[in-house]
């Protein structure tokens, strides 16, 4: 019997996309179940002999597991999923590891039975992982968790039933383990009722595109009763990982309408697909520069497979966060070298100096605390009392541009006056001078810019860009000093919008600045990333956006719905308006490909043409 | 025996990849390894337990010591240092 009433549930948006079909439950092996049905279930006081034979066989269980990870590890491997193949690397390993097994023979000896002993092992060693405030190995108490409840399932002999048709998995949380041995194809999404956005499965399901949804309450108890009800026929489930909600028993209006969003999906991917082998451009054809932010060389791939004509900001920070002494010159060699022969001649990549200060704490600085660490000594200023720091960066750019063999870009970030360029131009001579000196290989020049994130830098854009080969418009700070609102302070959210005709009245007059001494301005704030953001300040005039990887194919895709005609006319806008939302409301307009047949003056003029 | 103490550089720590690359090269040496992590002040466990490794909750940044003692704990000493100050690939390729 089919009940018309569907029922909705509502989750975390974990993984985006369509999935709608039959459902899988998975349930993971139980303990009472478990032990009951491999005939040992133990009571204390058991026989000594029972508790001998217990042994081996938990060892040879064991054994077994580690056996079953290693081949698992080496064809997931070979299908090129490396990061998941070593998770199984470890799990082989904790499968056979003293600490686990120990314990459980411990525990065997008091007199459990196997299965019970080894989860309860395995839970123990597990909550003591969770329990550290170490996010990456807290995550590992799931790995401790699977390999247990996998040398439970070989004691018993219990056989997992993987679904034979594709199929939605429904679970309580579902183990790498398991994800792994569902065949590719079979496995069309994922709903859970634990979970959260960074646990293993979710992270598989991104991975390999497959919608999610999880942390839903309730789903479990919802999808046995609604099991119960049918007496066997398979229950249908419609999941929408966008949306973040989950429909059982969907009607077939239900069905349809996400049919629709689904296909509406996939054009708009494979639309950004085939748009990433093009160079990035307007409808028009006018070339836009789209190159990625990273963080530390491990962001290299992302960014290159995004097709990433360069690296717009590489952060620095990551080289001298978290430890007790400065980086080597040696280490930010090697760093650098990785990123800039990563990208190659061909590939620009922009170094930014340290922006690191008060606010970030770091002993080897020994810099007093302050009341207003963003107000105070950070990045280029760190120079004012110690040009040490800065220095040693700078030698190992000049160093590893050699290596790389290609002229490196790097920009001081923080830059208020005139005398802050004429600081980090005198810092980048002199070490060119000591690298030299020291007769090392040397890059053959440096290409210099600054960051114009500081009101002052932009006001006096005109006389800052004759002395450096480009501006980086740092749109994140620039917008927190122009209006003078905190940007981590959740209240004053109105006042933290960069498209803020004040912000973009400052971008303006960079643009013109540095127009006038023949230089490009690139933008490598969030607005870069972001799609009306970004049509916004192509508009303005900006050559280059500089986003997180992930953001390059929504930017690729919002330019080339517009053209130079649209952006004039938006531009108009941008810089006469009163209010962001005047300017986001028509960006995102434009920037989503609808086309207005005219524009409504009225909102838009009443400050007139600047 | 030898004892040795060093930073963790690689920016992860020794989570799951690095704690398996570590654990391995302990467990191919016959000497007994103790690891402990000064930062948090652990206690000492066995080199070769990658549950072990991964309680110590190493983190980028923190100081590790071993005791190292058997026939062949000048190899593993060195072993094991050019595995954490080479990052465990992760800073170098």
């Amino acid at each position: 019997m089919i009940h018309d009433a569907s029922v909705r549930l509502h989750g975390i948006a974990a993984s985006p996309g369509v999935a709608i079909g039959p459902i899988w439950r998975y349930r993971p092996p139980q303990m009472e179940t478990a032990s009951g049905a491999a005939g040992s279930t133990a009571l204390p006081g058991q026989s000594a002999a029972a508790a001998l034979d217990a042994v081996p066989r938990l060892r040879s269980a064991s054994e077994e597991s580690a056996r079953q990870l290693g081949a698992l590890a080496a064809r997931i491997r070979e299908l090129g999923r490396t990061n998941e193949a070593e998770i199984f690397e470890a799990q082989a390993l904790i499968a056979t590891d003293a600490a686990l097994i120990d314990e459980a023979v411990r525990r065997i000896r008091a007199g459990e039975g196997p299965v019970a002993a080894v989860q309860a092992a395995a839970e123990a060693t597990a909550t003591v992982l969770a329990a550290l405030d170490d996010e990456l190995i807290a995550a590992r108490a799931a790995d401790v968790r699977d390999v247990g409840a996998r040398i439970a399932r070989i004691l018993t002999g219990d056989v997992l039933e993987l679904p034979v048709v594709p199929s939605i998995a429904v679970a309580e949380d579902l183990p790498p383990s398991v994800t792994a041995e569902i065949p590719l194809g079979l496995l069309t999404g994922i709903a859970l009722s634990a979970g959260s956005r960074t646990s293993h499965a979710v992270i598989l399901a991104r991975s390999l595109s497959i919608p999610a949804v999880v942390g839903v309450a309730g789903l479990l108890e919802a999808v046995d009763s609604c099991l119960g009800r049918l007496k066997g026929k398979p229950l249908r489930m419609a999941l929408d990982g966008e949306a973040g909600n989950v429909i059982l028993g969907p009607r077939p209006s239900q069905e349809i309408h996400l049919h629709m969003r689904q296909a509406a999906l996939t054009a708009k991917r494979d639309e950004a697909a085939a748009l990433r082998d093009r160079p990035c451009a307007l409808a028009d054809g006018e070339r836009v520069t789209l190159v990625a932010n990273i963080g530390s060389p491990e962001d290299c791939p992302r960014a290159l497979a995004a097709r990433a004509e360069g690296v717009g900001l590489m952060r620095t920070e990551f080289l001298f966060m978290g430890r007790q002494t400065a980086p080597t010159e040696q280490e930010q060699v090697e760093a650098y070298r990785q990123v800039l022969s990563a990208f190659g001649p061909d590939r620009p990549v922009v170094i930014r100096l340290a922006d690191i200060g008060g606010d970030k704490g770091i002993p080897y600085l020994n810099l007093p605390p302050e009341a207003n660490p963003f107000l105070g000594i950070r990045a280029i200023r760190l120079a004012y009392a110690s040009r040490e720091l800065l220095l040693t960066q700078l030698r190992a750019i000049w160093r590893a541009g050699a290596l790389a063999g290609v002229v490196p870009h790097v920009m001081a970030p923080m830059v208020a006056t005139v005398g802050d360029v004429e600081l980090f131009l005198s810092l980048r001579d002199e070490a060119r001078d000591a690298v030299l000196a020291d007769r090392l290989p040397c890059a053959e020049r440096i290409v210099s810019g600054i960051m114009v994130e500081i009101p002052s830098a932009a006001i006096l854009a005109a006389e800052l860009a004759s002395r450096v080969d480009f501006f980086s418009i740092g749109t994140n700070d620039l917008t927190q000093y122009t209006l003078a609102a905190d940007r981590g302070n959740a209240a004053l959210a109105q006042l933290q919008d960069a498209l803020h005709p004040a912000v973009l009245r400052l971008i303006a007059s960079v643009v013109a600045g540095a127009d006038a001494a023949g230089i490009p301005v690139a933008v490598c704030g969030e607005l870069a990333g972001d799609e009306a953001g970004a049509v916004v300040l192509v508009a303005l005039g900006v050559d280059e956006l500089s986003a997180d990887a992930g953001c390059l194919d929504a930017v690729r895709g919002a330019l080339a719905r517009v053209t130079r005609t649209e952006l004039d006319e938006l531009a108009r806008v941008a810089l006469s308006a009163l209010e962001a939302e005047t300017v986001r409301g028509f960006a995102t307009e434009l920037a989503g490909g609808v086309r207005r047949k005219h524009v409504k003056k009225s909102g838009y003029h009443r400050a007139g043409t600047p | 025996m030898q004892t040795i103490e060093l930073e963790m550089r690689n920016p992860s720590g020794l989570h799951a990849r690095p704690a398996a690359l570590f654990v391995k090269t302990a467990a191919g040496f016959r000497s007994r390894i103790t690891v402990q992590n000064v930062t948090r002040s652990t206690a000492p466990g066995d080199a070769k337990s990658i549950l072990t490794v991964l309680a110590a909750g190493v983190a980028k940044g923190h100081f590790i010591r071993l005791w190292i003692d058997g026939e062949d704990e000048e190899a593993a000493a060195q072993a094991l240092s050019e595995l954490v100050v080479s990052g465990f690939g992760e800073a170098v390729e």
